[in-house]
């Protein structure tokens, strides 16, 4: 079933390039501000077709119409998102206010407890704040589902806590494997004619190093960063249908 | 409606409806800017000559002689403080006009026809806002004045803090409340306007004005942070500091300022649209 998740959502965000430049370019634009509501908006449309849907290999890209409407509900991603965020925060807050009344092997001690205690609440807190953006979504966007507790962990009940943090994990392996090999491949292209370069002069070999750097970030940025974006919202979207 | 957040994205949408009274409205701002800005060099200009006379006689300024002011300058400023406070009132009473539509549900922006309606309208808006805020200013003045220790009038201002909060919240449903029945009674009828507040949903209600202050802050925050470019550009360009700045401060009047008070008024009339359902 995971598998099938992770096919879908790889071919799903394949389909338009031309989507994946245009998410780029706002990206680019992104020091302005509103571009990254825009940005969590389009990945929250993305979570919204899936929930909607089913693994079929034929729903469409989101489009880009209704700016402002994307701008709105990236604003809601992004305060579901710091809400949540905010518990593991305070927690390791706690921990270390506590700690410095402590002395020093009661201290490292509570600390280290803290963080282990601070990295589980945290995954639970990323996997609710998930959940509940796309049951926003199942909701038609009622601001307050994304925190409904009961519910949520209901619904993540259903689909096994197990499975879901399987499918996390695949998707951050997925993720770091795609970006990697990627750049790894542009890198060693331009390696190869670099030292060919060298054969002709010192300077074309440097030339060609920075244009190769420069073609890395930029299909970094144009092409595999929103790709990736739309694959994880994609992938989280699907795992939210899989309950029975 | 599905969500209440759809009323935010009509709010963003509505200005757009009509470009010409959007910059009708941002006119007003523009001057408004202009004159504080104005206002603000003036002022300057008192202080500079103040303390000149504090330097060079070695005397304080309660000392100045009336004769040794300089009187032209604080004319100017008292007059100047006055046009913007009139003209801050035409806005206010432009935006009792959009709570009106938006509570009718009307897609097009009010007109500028009638000038002293609007000016009765705004001195009404004006009146309800000094109202509502008068209670947290008295305690904010009597902790200034009675709290003489830092903690005390840190206490004390803590509690007006809370105070301007609770009455904003207030304040949002009862200019609706008065705006709808038309009669400013009803700004102080508080049972009617918790009334409405609860059928609405507390916790919806002050998620809602939150939401939307939230949204405003990040327009305004993204805006201001292009417009800091500009300044940085304009200054270079033009070698007079003050029209560098003026320029910019009439931009954001004309098309910032009109757009984020539209919209933060039209949102508030449809809250309470959605409240009386």
């Amino acid at each position: 079933m995971i598998l099938e998740i992770y096919k879908d959502a790889l071919e799903y965000s394949a389909k338009d390039w031309k989507t994946l430049v245009l998410l780029g370019v706002i990206c680019l634009f992104s020091f302005l501000l509103l571009p990254i509501f825009l940005i969590a908006g389009y990945n929250y449309r993305v979570v919204s077709n899936a929930v909607h849907g089913i693994i079929n290999g034929r729903d469409p890209l989101p489009g880009f119409d209704d700016l402002v409407d994307m701008f709105v509900d990236g604003v809601k991603v992004v305060i579901v998102q710091i809400a949540y965020l905010i518990v593991p925060v305070i927690l390791f807050l706690i921990f270390a206010f506590i700690a410095t009344y402590l002395n020093d092997m009661a201290a490292v001690v509570l600390v280290i407890i803290g963080s282990l205690i601070t990295l589980v609440v945290g995954v639970i807190a990323y996997l609710m704040s998930q959940m509940g953006l796309c049951h926003m979504a199942y909701n038609e966007g009622v601001f307050s589902k994304a925190f409904e507790l009961r519910e949520i962990k209901e619904i993540i009940d259903e689909i096994g806590w197990f499975k879901c943090i399987l499918t996390y994990c695949g998707l951050i392996i997925i993720t770091f494997v795609i970006s990697t090999v990627v750049s790894t491949i542009i890198g060693a292209v331009f390696t190869v004619f670099g030292f060919s370069g060298l054969l002709f002069s010192a300077e074309a070999a440097s030339g060609i190093f920075i244009f190769g750097m420069l073609v890395n970030w930029l299909i970094s940025l144009f092409i595999v960063g929103p790709y990736l974006g739309i694959f994880n919202s994609r992938s989280i979207g699907l795992l939210y249908t899989m309950q029975i | 409606m599905a969500s209440i957040t759809d009323c935010v994205v009509e709010g963003l949408k509505y200005p757009f409806n009509d470009i010409k009274k959007l910059l009708g409205l941002g006119v007003l701002f523009a001057l408004i800017s202009a004159l504080s800005t104005f206002i603000s060099t003036q002022s300057f200009e008192v202080s500079t000559i103040t303390m000149n006379f504090v330097e060079n006689a070695n005397g304080t300024v309660s000392q100045m002689a009336s004769s040794q002011l300089p009187t032209g300058n604080i004319y100017l400023i008292i007059g100047l403080s006055v046009l913007s406070f009139i003209v801050s009132l035409f806005i206010l009473g432009y935006q009792y006009d959009i709570v009106k539509f938006a509570i009718d549900k009307k897609p097009e922006l009010p007109g500028f026809n009638d000038v002293i309606d609007l000016f009765v309208k705004g001195i009404k808006y004006f009146i309800v806002v000094v109202a509502y805020n008068v209670i947290p200013m008295i305690v904010l003045f009597a902790g200034m004045v009675f709290g003489g220790d830092v903690s005390v009038m840190m206490v004390f201002i803590l509690i007006s803090v809370v105070l301007f909060i609770i009455a904003y919240f207030l304040l949002v449903m009862a200019i609706n409340n008065m705006v709808a029945h038309d009669s400013i009674k009803k700004a102080f009828d508080f049972k009617e306007i918790t009334d409405n507040i609860a059928n609405f949903g507390w916790g919806k209600y002050v998620g809602i004005i939150i939401f939307t202050v939230i949204v405003y802050v990040i327009i305004m925050v993204a805006v201001s942070f292009v417009l800091s470019f500009i300044t940085v550009a304009l200054s270079i360009a033009i070698p007079n500091q003050i029209i560098a700045i003026s320029i910019v401060a009439i931009i954001e009047g004309l098309f910032i300022d009109s757009y984020a008070s539209i919209f933060f008024n039209r949102v508030c009339g449809s809250i309470y649209r959605e409240s009386i359902k």
